[in-house]
């Protein structure tokens, strides 16, 4: 008796969840407001390239060697591959028969035009406070402009039961609540355009700032929890701190960094990774002005609670010791041989060729991911019409554990660096991760 | 029941353990090794790590030997005209092959030198390096700096018996019979090169005071005696070794991207424009058989 009693209990419970749940979409979003741009219009279609451009959608809507927008990008999660689908205006296989008002509520909601919640692989949580107009003019440009391509979607390999999607209607309701813009009171427009830009659009937050338990960033905006764009490991690679704290930005320039979003490089560091794809296919095309308020905006993000804004002064003296012969300090032998070619004995690189790694935030970041990746995997700087030659670093593959840990923790510790060590174990979990991670579209080849 | 279940969990992790990919690649960098008649031979030559240089009892004068190969301008300024280092030319420590590697160098001298007609020492080759590549002035035979060097190749050699050679080439091959074209050739200069060995082939020093990209041409650079002054020589560096840092190319991101043709023009441009003289190539090819694209 008890045990069907409890039994009965659940199940309806079950079903009142599963009905809440359901309904979301009904009650929970209201819909966008009309459309009031003219489609033809040139101008808006150059708003709305501007939009998808600042957004990025290209990055993750092509897959490696595929043609723009048509999807098929792999994503790996803990529990299964996703993939990336078709925004070509494609009638069949894309989002051709949608109508605005679907595609503000996948864009801007996270919610498939039957409803159905997208995993957030797709910055829903970011877009959400783009203004109804950058949403209407890219619309119109992925309707007008987008050339259409036949490709169907594939399905993720994520197994039953895992792959419901309707549990993400509550997920959405508690970590990608509908919010609107909010703009920093007493700050100048500058700022705020860059706030609009960093939260939104541009969703650095998606690699920069930490995530909770539910995969949820910890933080949209700059508010006062202090997790915003306070550091994060994405596909191995750590998107460090943004704020203005040692380990942040705060030993950059604001013209280091606008130089930065500009040309990928700068006198001290060069992007890499999945930061070299944000800047080949986003940054170097937003306008100057927008470049300069997204500066001026991280620039006056404060440090996080507790975070050092400095390090102390700490005098190089591994430069003398490396120019007398002194190959004594772990690491610095494996230095020597094999990364002082390019980065010097000094640790001070050729400015916009080889990066330097003395007094880089890179280098010396709280978390060394992204040091053994590079290390690992090599890189190359995205290419830009500022300079002649983009270049890169190999692989080191070849080199064992121990040398990899050794010869970085040499890098984060030497010259006037003041970093923790790199464990061997670390480094192990980093080869292991490498061999599945996915391989992203690169500009320019396409089929 | 619980050994059981301990012994379960402890197969399933041995499994686990040993299906695991090994976590190294294998070592790109190694060899077979012939004997002095050029037959193979059961020895297997592994380039070795700067790491084994420490097991040596003679590590310091090895190591001494390592620094003046990398380091020739700074610690050798009285016998270096050129802002050169010998491993600006001999790449990666001399351990890459087609980047002039040290690698037979030990075991190979004395040996016939067709520019001088007549068997040459270590120590003369060494020093022909110094006067030419370096457009400097000899190191005395008996001199420290000349030991260290020598014993840095020693090193390198490994334990391959004097005479016999490891199966790897110095430079890789080019074709001889191209036709350099000047303009294409300033122009790949301009897009490929210029970023580091300077608009004027001047090169660039770097904070410490070592030499960074060795000048291409001018005051500083190599003499016209140097090998590299020599249009194919040069292409077959350039073809595999340059520019360095812009590819995948294990272990300095070197070469492989220009064609020969490419390679040979870009070398026509550097080489001709004006280095250095070498008064003593008089004295080469005493019998008058020059190569095609010597300089003199
Ligand atoms: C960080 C990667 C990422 C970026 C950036 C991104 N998307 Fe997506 N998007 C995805 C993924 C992954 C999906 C599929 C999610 C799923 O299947 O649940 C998706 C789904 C969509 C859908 C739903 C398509 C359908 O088939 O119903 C639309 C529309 C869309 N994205 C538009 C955009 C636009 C417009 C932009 C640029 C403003 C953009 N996306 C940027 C990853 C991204
Ligand atoms: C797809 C993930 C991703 C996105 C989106 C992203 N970043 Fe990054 N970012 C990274 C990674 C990874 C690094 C570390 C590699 C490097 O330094 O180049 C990084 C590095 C940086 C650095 C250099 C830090 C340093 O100390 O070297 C800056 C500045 C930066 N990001 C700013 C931004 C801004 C601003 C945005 C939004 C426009 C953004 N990032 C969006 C992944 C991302
Ligand atoms: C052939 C030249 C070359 C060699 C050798 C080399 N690097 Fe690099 N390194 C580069 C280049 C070029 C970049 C910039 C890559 C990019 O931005 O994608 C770089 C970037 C880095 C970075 C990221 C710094 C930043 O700000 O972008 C680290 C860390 C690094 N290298 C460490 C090493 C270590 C450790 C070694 C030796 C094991 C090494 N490098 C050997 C050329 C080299
Ligand atoms: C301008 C470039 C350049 C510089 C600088 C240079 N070399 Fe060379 N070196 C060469 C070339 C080219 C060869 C011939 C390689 C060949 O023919 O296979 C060579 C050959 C050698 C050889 C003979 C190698 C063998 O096994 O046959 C030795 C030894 C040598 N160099 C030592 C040095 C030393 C020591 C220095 C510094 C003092 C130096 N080189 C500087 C270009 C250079
Ligand atoms: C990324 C910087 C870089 C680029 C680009 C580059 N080089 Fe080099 N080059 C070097 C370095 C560094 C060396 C010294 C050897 C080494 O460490 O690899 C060198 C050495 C040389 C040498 C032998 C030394 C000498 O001075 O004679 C030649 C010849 C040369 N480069 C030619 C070229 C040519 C031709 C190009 C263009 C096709 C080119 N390089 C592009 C960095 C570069």
């Amino acid at each position: 008796m008890k045990v069907t009693k409890w039994v009965t209990i659940a199940a309806l419970l079950f079903v009142a969840v599963l009905g809440f749940s359901m309904s979301m979409p009904h009650w929970y979003y209201p819909d966008a407001q009309a459309y009031q741009l003219d489609m033809n219009d040139p101008d808006v279609l150059a708003k709305g390239e501007y939009a998808a451009i600042a957004g990025d959608c290209v990055a993750c809507h092509t897959a490696p060697g595929g043609q723009k927008f048509s999807g098929g990008l792999a994503m790996e999660t803990p529990v299964g591959v996703i993939y990336s689908t078709n925004i070509t205006p494609d009638k069949a296989t894309g989002i051709g028969s949608y109508s605005y008002q679907q595609f503000e509520k996948a864009v801007r909601q996270g919610l498939r035009s039957d409803n159905a919640p997208l995993y957030h692989a797709m910055p829903y949580p970011s877009y959400q406070v783009v203004s109804d107009e950058d949403i209407q003019a890219m619309y119109a440009y992925f309707m007008k402009v987008v050339l259409p391509i036949q490709k169907e979607n594939k399905d993720s390999t994520i197994p039953w039961p895992l792959n419901m999607r309707w549990p993400m209607h509550l997920w959405q309701m508690v970590f990608a609540p509908k919010r609107d813009f909010a703009p920093i009171a007493d700050a100048t427009d500058a700022i705020n355009r860059g706030a609009y830009l960093v939260e939104g659009l541009a969703h650095c937050g998606a690699c920069h700032t930490p995530r909770g338990i539910a995969f949820q960033e910890k933080s949209l905006s700059a508010d006062s929890n202090n997790h915003f764009l306070a550091g994060a490991v994405l596909e191995g690679w750590y998107a460090k701190s943004l704020r203005s704290e040692a380990t942040g930005l705060a030993s950059w320039t604001e013209e280091e960094l606008f130089d930065f979003f500009t040309t990928g490089r700068n006198a001290r560091t060069a992007a890499f990774g999945s930061m070299a794809d944000v800047i080949a296919h986003s940054t170097q095309h937003m306008t100057a002005e927008d470049r300069w308020a997204m500066v001026k905006y991280l620039k006056q993000l404060p440090p996080k609670k507790g975070h050092q804004v400095e390090f102390p002064e700490k005098t190089d003296t591994t430069t003398n010791k490396l120019l007398a012969g002194d190959y004594s300090d772990t690491g610095a032998l494996e230095y020597v041989e094999h990364c002082a070619a390019c980065h010097r004995l000094d640790g001070l690189g050729a400015a916009r060729i080889f990066p330097a790694l003395d007094n880089n935030s890179i280098v010396f970041a709280e978390d060394p991911s992204s040091l053994i990746q590079v290390t690992l995997e090599g890189a190359r700087m995205p290419n830009t019409p500022h300079d002649r030659m983009a270049f890169a670093m190999p692989g080191f593959q070849h080199l064992s554990d121990q040398e990899v840990a050794d010869v970085l923790t040499f890098i984060r510790q030497g010259w006037s660096n003041n970093a923790s060590k790199v464990e061997v174990k670390d480094v192990a979990r980093m080869r292991d991760f490498v061999k599945i991670r996915p391989s992203h579209y690169v500009l320019g080849s396409e089929k | 029941m619980k050994k059981l279940i301990v012994a379960l969990v402890v197969i399933v992790a041995a499994v686990f353990w040993w299906q695991r990919t090994p976590l190294t690649d294998s070592n790109p960098y190694v060899f077979a090794v012939v004997d002095e008649e050029g037959k193979p031979t059961d020895m297997k030559y592994t380039v070795p790590d700067d790491k084994d240089i420490l097991t040596q009892e003679n590590s310091e004068q090895i190591l001494y030997g390592k620094r003046l190969l990398n380091e020739t301008k700074r610690l050798l300024p009285d016998n270096v005209g050129a802002a050169m280092n010998c491993n600006s030319c001999h790449l990666y420590q001399g351990k890459l092959e087609y980047g002039d590697p040290y690698i037979n160098t030990y075991n190979a001298f004395p040996q016939f030198n067709s520019r001088a007609e007549r068997v040459v020492t270590i120590e003369e080759r060494i020093n022909g390096c110094f006067q030419r590549s370096m457009n400097g002035t000899p190191l005395p035979e008996q001199s420290d700096e000349m030991k260290a060097i020598i014993a840095y190749y020693k090193w390198l050699a490994q334990d391959v018996p004097h005479g016999w050679q490891v199966v790897h080439q110095n430079t890789g091959p080019i074709d001889t019979s191209l036709q350099p074209n000047m303009d294409k050739g300033e122009e790949i200069y301009g897009a490929m090169c210029a970023s580091c060995h300077g608009d004027n082939g001047e090169g660039m020093w770097d904070a410490s005071g070592n030499i960074m990209f060795p000048p291409l041409w001018g005051d500083d650079s190599f003499n016209i005696g140097a090998g590299m002054a020599r249009l194919y020589k040069a292409a077959a560096f350039v073809k595999y070794n340059m520019p360095m840092g812009y590819t995948m190319n294990r272990p300095q991101g070197q070469g492989h991207v220009l064609t020969d043709q490419e390679a040979v023009d870009v070398s026509y441009y550097f080489t001709q424009k004006p280095r250095p003289d070498f008064p003593a190539k008089v004295y080469d090819w005493p019998s008058g058989k020059k190569p095609k694209d010597a300089r003199y």
